[in-house]
């Protein structure tokens, strides 16, 4: 038996532990391996930077546990580059397993970074809705219709958030119900971003964007990212965040524009997208020359069967 | 109860590991633990996120706005009927309207949301090409239509299984092929580092929130 | 019935979806061979609305809060309410009958049921208290957020994170330029990877000198995986996004118009 035969009859548990050390090494030791932008991180953040203070966005939690260490530092990132802009903004979680919980503990974590931003006026969390594409298609006429209360049960009627920018409450007149135009509509939004496993993030941009015309930048997981490139050919994307890298991408852009960011991804004991990057790096070296071995051993052994 | 937490957590993902080595019991409990309280989720999020805000505080603090929701929620209800002998028929009408009206939806969603908007990517002027370097020319906007156009309708083709390919489509249908494969690669590329990713929280989650802080570091 | 808003939309949806369902009910009880046809009429509307209601501007079906679809869609973000859980009864029953019967494996479906009947002990009460299912005022999290935290979190991530290990091993064994087809995937799928990370820079990081030309390859290699991922994966996205498009909206037409009944239980010759 050949060495390469023997290599590609390796006990699996042989692999698994490759990876396991090609992924814990770089966890314990860091690198500090440098991420380049892609065209597509760099649109999301220009689009996001060109957001006046007092514009409203919808954050829309559509992924779950399953992909939280991709996700969690797009929807956080996100909510920070928003507070530091002074944007509003409308939190909700569409995916049924486990949006609803990360949505509360990223809303919760990210809110008390920034103290001075008030519940009900700079933000609200508007919890978890059955339904996806019938949600959506209310949201498009009337969001109270779809979203009566907020997480905690709190109608959204009197929030100071719906009211338009720049738009005085005389005292017993604010709402959405009220004789003042309020936000009432997923189009008056200035941008809907979903951090998305599977099919709700492209619920968003066929049945929101088309129909609604509400500007859209996904933050998929990379398994699905590569579809949404069609997307963003098409226009009907503003840009996208493509898995942890993409997550990574946006942490340094932010970073870069905003200095106490830097301080802070520098010095946070959260996991974020750009630590989880080298670990990256080892583990595609490691499968990169996988592919390359056993094809090697495969082509040597099928010339040795043809002779 | 952080403490109790990051125990029980740290317990469940090295029960789940364990599994790498050999099925055992342990990792059997996790998975049993697991799928039960997926489903315990389910109730919770349903009742409380759902039913609460949109069906039953609005039949009781305004009956006569809303009472056509009880239309939804008896419909609702038929689905369960399923799990009654003799009269499980009648969970057809539940399904009847979830399923129609989504399909109803997806038919609107998808020819507005995803044909017609792809296909106008491919109606293209094909002009600009830049010949000053390899670099240069695969990244002109004329190479880029051009790519746009033959690979969307050579992938159309090879879709399309009505009619046997002849001599014509054939040769389409075999690029239409390799520009799959090339997506297809690039999806697997990608997939690499979104499964890994899942890896690399988890012992981002062992090491520092659940070993360095147990032995102090 | 005093008091009770009534408009078009709500009538014709009473009509639809109350009335002729309970007709279907009343009939397919006294006659099993009328249990097939009233459940296609109501699949026909469902379906019919929601797509009429873009392109036919008449209040009754339209119009904001009153029209036929808009108040569709919220009877089905209630309906589909109802259908997440639906599960969750057949799984009871056949967890419950292993335990009953002590059945090979009876202790993991003990554990089971215990898990989902605290997760929904703790999601009902949220509920019914008015505490909620998340953060408590105060800032600490309800049981059912504790668990969330704490079981489910984990338990879901390290459950999907086991693919990691076997996409490597499959990798390993199973990923072969067997054919021109098969080598085009696996040439794509190497440049993708070696793009989308510094792998150059990693290879170079233990040589000082060779990290300024490795630093010049990974940009390079970021560039090729660009290209790939803008040109020739985009459109052949863009044909696959149409392809099934197309196929979802032919479905879509087949349900709607009762061809297709296989979702309702129902085989071709009923």
């Amino acid at each position: 038996m050949s060495l390469f035969d023997r290599l590609l009859g390796i006990d699996r548990r042989w692999i698994f532990l490759f990876v396991v050390l090609a992924v814990t090494i770089p966890i314990l030791a860091p690198l500090g391996l440098p991420v380049t932008t892609t065209g597509s991180t760099r649109a999301a953040f220009d689009y996001i930077e060109s957001l006046a203070p007092g514009d409203i966005v919808w954050l829309s939690f559509d992924y779950g546990p399953s992909s939280a260490p991709e996700n969690d530092p797009m929807a956080e990132g996100f909510l920070r580059h928003c507070f530091l802009k002074n944007v509003r903004v409308v939190v909700c979680a569409l995916y049924p397993l486990g949006g609803l919980g990360l949505a509360n503990a990223s809303v919760a974590r990210v809110a008390a970074e920034f103290p001075e931003k008030k519940y009900g006026t700079d933000y609200v969390n508007l919890g978890y809705k059955d339904g996806a594409e019938a949600v959506m298609r209310r949201l498009g006429e009337n969001i109270e219709d779809a979203f009566p209360t907020d997480v905690n049960g709190q109608p959204i009627s009197n929030m100071p958030i719906f009211q338009p920018k720049h738009q005085t409450i005389p005292s017993g007149d604010a709402g959405m119900g009220g004789n003042v135009a309020g936000i009432r509509t997923i189009g008056q939004f200035k941008l809907v971003f979903t951090v998305a496993t599977g099919l709700i993030g492209e619920y968003w941009i066929t049945l929101v964007n088309a129909q609604f015309g509400t500007p859209v930048i996904i933050g998929p997981t990379a398994v699905s990212a590569p579809k949404y490139y069609a997307f963003i050919g098409s226009g009907q994307l503003k840009g996208m965040l493509g898995g942890m890298k993409g997550a990574a991408e946006y942490e340094q852009l932010i970073a870069r524009k905003y200095p106490q960011m830097a301080k802070f991804y520098r010095s946070t004991r959260l996991f974020t997208g750009t630590k989880g990057m080298d670990a990256q790096t080892g583990i595609h070296a490691v499968i990169i020359l996988f592919i390359f071995l056993g094809n090697v051993a495969f082509l040597l052994g099928r010339r040795q069967g043809r002779t | 109860m952080e403490l109790l937490g990051t125990w029980i957590a740290a317990f469940m993902t090295l029960a789940v590991l364990s599994f790498l080595y050999k099925d055992n019991p342990i990792f059997r409990f996790a998975e049993s633990l697991f799928a039960g309280v997926s489903l315990g989720y389910y109730v919770g999020i349903t009742l409380d996120q759902t039913l609460k805000p949109n069906l039953f505080e609005p039949l009781a603090t305004n009956f006569s706005l809303n009472w056509d929701l009880m239309i939804a929620g008896l419909l609702g209800a038929f689905l369960y009927m399923r799990y009654v002998p003799r009269i499980g028929w009648i969970a057809r009408y539940g399904l009847a309207i979830y399923v129609a009206y989504y399909i109803g939806v997806e038919f609107t969603r998808k020819l507005h949301g995803e044909v017609l908007p792809q296909m106008a990517r491919t109606i293209l002027p094909v002009r600009g090409f830049d010949f000053s370097g390899i670099e240069a020319f695969f990244t002109s906007p004329g190479m880029l239509a051009l790519g746009a156009i033959i690979g969307t309708y050579s992938v159309l083709v090879y879709f399309f299984f009505s009619k046997e390919h002849n001599a014509v489509t054939r040769p389409i249908a075999r690029l239409g092929v390799w520009f799959l494969m090339i997506s297809f690669g690039a999806a697997f590329g990608f997939t690499v580092m979104g499964r890994v990713a899942l890896l690399i929280g988890r012992l981002n989650f062992l090491i520092f929130d659940w070993i360095y802080p147990t032995f102090g570091v | 019935m005093t008091g009770l808003h009534f408009d078009t939309g709500r009538v014709l949806l009473l009509v639809c979806f109350g009335i002729v369902p309970l007709v279907g009910i009343a009939l397919g009880l006294l006659a099993p061979s009328l249990r097939r046809q009233m459940p296609l009429i109501v699949a026909f509307v469902a379906g019919i609305v929601p797509i009429l209601s873009l392109y036919i501007p008449k209040r009754f079906l339209s119009a904001a809060g009153e029209g036929m679809s808009p108040r569709l869609d919220q009877y089905l973000i209630i309906v589909a309410g109802f259908a997440l859980p639906l599960g969750i009864v057949n799984v009871i029953q056949i967890n419950a009958r292993k335990v009953g019967r002590t059945e090979k494996g009876w202790v993991f479906s003990l554990v089971l049921l215990i898990g989902l009947l605290v997760m929904g002990a703790f999601g009902i009460y949220g509920a019914v208290s008015g505490a909620g299912i998340g953060f408590l005022p105060d800032g600490s999290s309800t049981p059912f957020q504790w668990m969330t935290d704490w079981l489910f979190r984990p338990l879901q991530a390290t459950i999907f994170s086991l693919l990691a290990f076997f996409m490597a091993s499959a990798a390993f064994r199973a990923f072969r330029a067997r054919n021109v087809e098969a080598t085009i995937l696996l040439v794509a799928a190497v440049l993708v990877m070696a793009g989308r990370v510094p792998l150059f820079d990693l290879l170079a990081y233990p040589f000082p000198p060779l990290q300024p030309a490795a630093a010049s390859l990974s940009q390079m290699m970021g560039r090729v995986t660009e290209w790939i991922m803008d040109g020739p994966n985009s459109a052949a996205q863009a044909g696959i996004i149409i392809g099934a498009a197309l196929g979802a909206a032919a479905m879509a037409i087949r349900v709607i118009l009762g061809i297709e009944r296989s979702y309702l239980g129902l085989g071709k010759g009923d």
